[in-house]
């Protein structure tokens, strides 16, 4: 393959009839990146994904998969992307050899080299179980993996990973996330969504989506710095915040964004000096960098307000 | 979409045959259906009528009426019940098919060599049963003549002398086993193709499917090939079981019958994966699957019901269903001995369906990629 980046979206829409599903995006990945998505249900990031892998044709806008575009109707990048969906990973009534097979016949794949592929990403994966192995009786966190190492069977540059890790424990998604590192120390893209804020803490760069718009991107460093470019309070009051409180502090000048966190309240302000004028010396603060959570509910959520 | 690979749609069967054998509802149901079919239609369901209860109403009580009597319980058909009471009222009751009544001087009449009279009632408020007693008293008329007068009955001026050709003996298993081919294949390939497919749909394997470069036609090819030899298997085994087990014969082409059973397993599949990408879910899939596989080979196909005596709209309208040229090329291939003469219209007729199931269903299939 040759060098430059391993995704290049210009403008890339979709449209289903009336409906926008993605709408005019646009961004860059390296190779040997963690690129996550990040949004709520429905913001357009599995859509932007199946394009991406070859599966639905854009509407407008280009985008190259790893060099390759959609003039043959996405052939070629499905040759050189693996994808892994959310909602079905491997076929319980087979066996973990039946269905590795299975994945090694689709893409064609000689004997001897699938069966190379296969000890080598049981190995990464550290999967040491019989392959006669019914899927059905593997846990969650093991048939993930094992989903994974069916997707990188044929050795993509590229691995598109939707919600991998939705509906498993999480002892489970920090090793799944081990293992997402491990793959692009081999040199592979990765490109995932997540719901989760502290997966998403842990890729290389993030885009925000929200009603098929790209709404941010950046490393979340720099997703934090732009959406806070104040200081962050949390306040806590020990037991239930002050009502009037609350409302005067809304309408404070300098504020950004005031939200609840458990029985705790983060409150943003643009600079230091708004926030000396809008917080008594009376109430019990900290000063605190502001989490993903933080710049998903300012970005994501309150962008109407 | 150019290009077919043999390979892809190889592995895409050798997966499809590994769920068949861990299903055990599958394979009860492709193995059992059959067994099941030749057992009922070969056994259980005769339309001969048998055991006819009959009321008698014996007011002679003479010689000529005991040798009536007995002609009649010979026959086989008739069981009869003596009553002192009025047979009607066993008619009315259900106690009693039919009822028959011998006048005083029946035996007087008769021995004197004197027309005698027997009254015999049907109930017909079932009409089958009804029409099939009527069919059996001409013979016992015949045989009651034989045994009182010693000779048959003067023949009438206008005679109509009736030959059943091809079935002779009216068997009626003659008649059923060799259409049940249109049963098996007509649900089974319908129901376990609409199931399969939709289940890809349904857990979303479908899409993983489809992220790699296979093909929908390897796909298509792929999943259906395994059912259409499962469903083969079943028609042979109807085959097998109509030759040797209740000797019906074959008098046609075997070549031509293994194309009419090859395009109605087309127009089955198709039909099959057309539900399954309309549903998209298993348990619709399997409803719409039974009741468009099933009521049309069951009951609008010839199979039980005869074509010729539905209401015009429906005799057009069967035309459009495959299940019935497949009864028409089964029943010909076996029990008339037709060539590919007699059987042009109906083979053509499914390869038509055929190809238009076809094409509708791939073209549902490659435009509803998109869920």
């Amino acid at each position: 393959m040759t060098a430059g980046p391993a995704l290049e979206v210009k403008n890339l829409s979709i449209k289903f009839g009336d409906f926008t599903a993605v709408d005019d995006v646009s961004f860059t990945v390296r190779r040997g990146e963690i690129f996550g998505f990040l949004g709520a249900n429905g913001a357009g990031k599995t859509t932007t994904i199946r394009m991406l892998c070859g599966l639905l044709i854009p509407s407008s806008g280009s985008a190259l998969v790893g060099g390759l575009g959609f003039a043959d109707g996405g052939k070629g990048i499905k040759k050189i992307v693996g994808y892994m969906s959310q909602k079905f990973t491997l076929y319980n009534d087979l066996t973990v050899g039946e269905n590795l097979d299975f994945a090694a016949g689709l893409r064609k794949l000689a004997p001897r080299y699938a069966c190379a592929r296969r000890r080598e990403l049981f190995e990464l994966i550290g999967f040491d179980r019989p392959l006669n192995t019914m899927v059905a009786s593997l846990p969650g966190g093991v048939k993930q993996e094992l989903a994974l190492a069916a997707a990188m069977l044929h050795d993509p540059e590229i691995v598109f990973l939707d919600e991998p890790t939705s509906g498993v424990a999480p002892a489970s998604r920090a090793r799944f996330w081990a293992l997402i590192r491990k793959v692009t120390e081999l040199g592979k893209t990765v490109i995932v969504t997540t719901h989760y804020m502290d997966e998403a803490e842990q890729c290389g760069r993030i885009a925000l989506m929200r009603t098929g718009r790209l709404i941010a991107l950046g490393s979340p460093d720099e997703l934090k710095a732009s959406a806070f470019p104040g200081p962050m309070a949390e306040l806590d009051f020990n037991g239930p915040a002050p009502a009037a409180f609350l409302r005067e502090l809304e309408k404070a000048p300098g504020l950004l964004e005031l939200s609840p966190h458990g029985m705790r309240w983060h409150a943003a302000f643009r600079d230091a000096d708004s926030m000396e004028a809008a917080l008594p010396a009376s109430v019990p603060r900290a000063l605190i960098k502001p989490s993903l959570e933080d710049v998903f509910i300012r970005l994501v959520e309150g962008a109407g307000r | 979409m150019t290009g077919f690979d043999l390979h892809r749609a190889w592995s895409v069967a050798r997966k499809e045959v590994m769920h068949i054998l861990r299903d055990p509802f599958t394979l009860a149901l492709a193995l059992g259906l059959p067994v099941m079919l030749v057992t009922f239609f070969g056994y259980a369901i005769d339309f001969e009528v048998r055991d006819i209860k009959v009321a008698v109403a014996d007011r002679d009580s003479g010689p000529a009426a005991r040798r009536l009597k007995e002609i009649f319980s010979a026959s086989g058909y008739f069981r009869l019940l003596e009553t002192d009471g009025n047979p009607v009222e066993m008619l009315d009751s259900r106690r009693a098919d039919a009822a028959l009544f011998i006048e005083p001087g029946f035996s007087r009449d008769a021995l004197a060599g004197r027309p005698a009279r027997a009254q015999f009632v049907l109930d017909g408020s079932d009409n089958s049963k009804g029409a099939v007693m009527m069919g059996y008293l001409p013979g016992i008329q015949r045989a009651a003549a034989l045994r009182l007068y010693g000779s048959e009955p003067a023949p009438a001026p206008l005679r109509l002398e009736t030959r059943f050709l091809f079935n002779p003996e009216l068997n009626s298993r003659w008649f059923m086993v060799p259409g049940l081919g249109a049963i098996i294949i007509g649900l089974l390939a319908i129901l376990l193709t609409a199931m399969t497919v939709a289940r890809e749909w349904e857990n979303g394997s479908m899409e993983l499917l489809l992220s790699t470069p296979v093909r929908p036609l390897e796909i298509i090819i792929g999943k259906l090939a395994p059912y259409g030899l499962l469903v083969l298997t079943g028609v042979f085994f109807v085959y097998l079981s109509a030759r040797l087990v209740f000797g019906v014969p074959f008098l046609g082409s075997h070549l031509l019958f293994l194309l009419a059973c090859l395009l109605f397993i087309t127009a089955a599949l198709s039909q099959g994966l057309f539900i399954s990408v309309v549903t998209r879910q298993q348990q619709v899939a399997m409803q719409v699957g039974i009741i468009s596989g099933l009521l049309p080979s069951m009951l609008l196909s010839g199979f039980i019901f005869p074509v010729e005596s539905m209401p015009p709209f429906f005799q057009y309208f069967t035309m459009l269903l495959p299940p019935r040229w497949f009864i028409v090329a089964a029943r010909g291939s076996f029990l008339k001995g037709a060539g590919a003469a007699e059987l042009a219209v109906p083979l053509l007729a499914l390869a038509g369906l055929s190809l238009l199931l076809l094409t509708l269903a791939l073209k549902k299939f490659k435009t509803d990629l998109e869920p």
